[in-house]
């Protein structure tokens, strides 16, 4: 990355009418699953990537919804953060890969994203591996470390 | 090769090339033909300035006639203009103007020239119909009006729909299908009566001349 | 191995459910399906079989390999790798030589009639000699592996389309996989080379449905073909507007403006570029100031200049359209005294 930090590059932000003119029908839907959401309880996901964005849009979408109380991490080959925006009920999920590049950006009006919970898929194995940690509790393994 | 190769690449070259040889051909047979000298004396003697006149009084329909045809006159203009605005204006085609000439102009925008070319063809259409029922226009329409006034109207049809994206898996064929039926026009153009492009207002200029000469107001 | 299903494999590889639906809900992405089908993908991901995979490398430059492995780092799309069984493929795999021809052989053989194979660089005809794998020509190796395989993906333009070994005068007699293989389903990715995620994506969409995806009349996944860049470019309300960049850096470029005059080929070019963008969604060739060369259509090489607008047509020069006047004053001339002589010939006081 040495010289690419020299090279003068400015980057035009997209203003008022010249951009993508998709930023407020995106803000409208959000608003509108929200409705949804209070009215019906119906759960619903908007891809953020899925809709043309002219460059520094996504982030005044983002700067708009800011952060409210709630900040998650997870790591799952690559970070990823779900952070309740500063409207209760939207949600920003950002998925990150194992390089840092972002892989998907969504925006889930829901109470709480699914992909906090634990999955129902994997509870049978963690339920194995539970009974068998604590029944080999305390007692000397291999290399002499015990575990638990 | 797709149509669209074909169009762009060998389609474009012989148009240009028939075209012009149509154009040149036609120009020099009739320039080249003999003419009887006139051996009268001359009653005036400002030709240049009758011929000019002339161009510009047989632009507009003499009064004696305007009931009839000012209509067609009206119409005729417009979709003319119209036509020709939509060619030179838009700003996707300016490319190809400034390949030909080496420079270009600003355009309108595109939602503008749509609209424009949408009304063109509006009219084309409307003056063919006319031009199908008229009891006096079906009579003396021939081969030539039928085809020249199809040409005109098939770069404003397939513009359109490549434009509108009407078949999007398709755009590329669209594209193709456009400029192949402008390629169709510079072939006929030398040939039919859309030849009064090139000699329409040099014959007008012409008849003003030769009528001064006589004496006489064209 | 290859028996055990996806979802007990990534497993017993340590990786988590959370990370397959971060995969699912970016796959869903890349499909154009709605988000919420995310934990569908996972399901359907999980119960399908590791399927065989046998890529075969011909004419080519590796980019296609290189896009889809981006070898020095693990990534996410790295997964799907993970999900199927890639029996082999040159330049990832460990064995060389004679060791890996009969690995190849084995696959093939225990997997015959349900193998995918991917194929990537175009098959030259003129000469076999011109490109060849352990002494086998690449038609021969194609026509061998195409008779056991479920479906072949054709992966890149070269594979897809001819590419650009076909470019005028295509030396080698370059040709496409489709131009050889009539009797087994071929989903064609191109692109050169494809965006990395449509090629895991459209394994994805192997896995997730089972079955050869909706494809065009190129035979590409309509998912990720069935739109053109300039349907979905964010610089297209310029192109309504009419406001063009003229050259590269003056106002309007650095403005952001349409690059329609700068030969950009998005309108007849139908790829993901536009929306799922390249590395991980930074940007693609438009967002980055330079106008879609067409990579992902056949002859993208030979359809003019990349800077010559798609309006530009060959007309001729100068020199052919004097030349073609010549020929016309020739004719006029000709024709002038044809007339001129049947006049002199008619009787006198007859017409003019």
């Amino acid at each position: 990355m040495s010289g690419l930090a020299g090279i003068p590059i400015k980057i035009e932000q997209a203003s008022g009418k010249l951009a993508s003119g998709n930023v407020e029908p995106l803000l409208h839907e959000i608003g509108h699953a929200l409705e949804q959401l209070i009215e019906v309880g119906k759960a619903s996901i908007i891809d953020l990537r899925g809709v043309p964005l002219a460059p520094g849009e996504e982030d005044r979408i983002l700067e708009f919804l800011g952060t409210g109380e709630v900040r998650a991490e997870f790591e799952a080959s690559g970070l990823s953060t779900v952070n309740e925006s500063r409207f209760p009920g939207v949600w920003v999920v950002t998925h990150h890969d194992a390089t840092g590049d972002v892989m998907s950006r969504l925006i889930e009006i829901t109470l709480v994203p699914e992909i906090l919970c634990s999955q129902v898929e994997e509870l049978r194995d963690s339920h194995e591996r539970f009974a068998l940690g604590v029944r080999f509790m305390g007692e000397p393994t291999a290399d002499g470390i015990r575990s638990g | 090769m797709t149509l669209f190769d074909f169009a762009r690449g060998p389609g474009m070259f012989w148009a240009t090339t028939i075209m012009v040889i149509g154009i040149v051909w036609r120009l020099a047979g009739a320039v080249l033909l003999a003419r009887h000298k006139d051996r009268s004396t001359p009653r005036g003697d400002n030709r240049v300035a009758a011929g000019l006149r002339a161009v510009l009084m047989r632009s507009v329909p003499p009064h004696e006639l305007e009931k009839h045809i000012t209509f067609q006159h009206l119409t005729g203009y417009a979709w003319h203009i119209g036509w020709f605005v939509t060619f030179l204006f838009f700003v996707p085609h300016m490319p190809f103007i400034e390949s030909i000439l080496g420079f270009g102009w600003p355009g309108l925008p595109n939602q503008a020239i749509v609209m424009l070319a949408a009304i063109t063809l509006a009219i084309l259409l409307l003056l063919l119909v006319r031009r199908i029922v008229h009891p006096v226009l079906k009579v003396i329409s021939d081969f030539d009006d039928y085809v020249s006034t199809l040409l005109a109207c098939a770069p404003l049809v397939t513009g359109i729909v490549a434009f509108a994206h009407l078949f999007p898996s398709h755009h590329e064929t669209m594209i193709g299908l456009h400029i192949l039926s402008v390629e169709a026009l510079m072939v006929w153009l030398p040939f039919g009566k859309i030849f009064h492009c090139v000699t329409g207002l040099p014959l007008r200029f012409q008849i003003g001349a030769a009528f001064a000469r006589r004496g006489v107001k064209a | 191995m290859r028996d055990v299903l996806v979802g007990d494999y990534l497993r017993g590889r340590g990786v988590s459910r959370r990370s397959l639906l971060k995969f699912c809900a970016a796959a869903a992405s890349w499909m154009a399906l709605p988000p919420t089908m995310a934990q569908e993908i996972a399901a359907a991901i999980e119960k399908a079989r590791r399927p065989s995979v046998i890529w075969l490398p011909f004419q080519e430059c590796t980019g296609c390999t290189e896009s889809i492995t981006r070898a020095e780092t693990a990534t996410l799309e790295s997964l799907i790798f993970d999900a199927i069984s890639l029996d082999y493929q040159h330049t990832l795999q460990a064995a060389a030589g004679d060791a890996a021809e009969e690995a190849r052989h084995q696959a093939m053989k225990e997997n015959w009639g349900k193998y995918l194979l991917a194929v990537d660089g175009s098959i030259p005809l003129a000469n076999p000699g011109y490109s060849t794998i352990a002494g086998v020509s690449n038609l021969d190796m194609l026509l061998e592996a195409a008779k056991g395989a479920a479906a072949i993906i054709a992966i890149g333009t070269c594979a897809a389309f001819g590419g650009i070994p076909a470019a005028r005068p295509n030396p080698t007699g370059a040709v496409a996989v489709s131009d050889l293989i009539k009797d087994k389903p071929i989903i064609n990715v191109s692109g050169c080379p494809p965006i990395p995620v449509v090629i895991t994506g459209v394994l994805a969409q192997y896995l997730t449905f089972g079955s050869i995806p909706d494809l065009d009349r190129l035979g590409r996944p309509r998912a990720f073909y069935g739109q053109s860049i300039h349907d979905r470019c964010y610089r297209r309300p310029f192109y309504e507007r009419g406001q063009f960049a003229e050259s590269f850096d003056d106002e309007g470029a650095r403005k952001g403006w349409c690059l329609f005059k700068l030969g950009c080929k998005g309108p007849i070019t139908y790829n993901s570029c536009a929306t799922i963008k390249w590395n991980g969604g930074t940007s693609f060739p438009i967002e980055a100031g330079h106008g879609c060369i067409g990579c992902a259509e056949p002859n993208f090489w030979d359809k003019g200049g990349f800077y010559e607008a798609l309006s530009v047509s060959r007309w001729g020069t100068f020199g052919t359209v004097a030349a073609a006047a010549a020929v016309g004053a020739a004719a006029g001339v000709a024709s002038a005294a044809l007339a001129r002589h049947r006049q002199a010939k008619a009787p006198e006081g007859e017409s003019r």
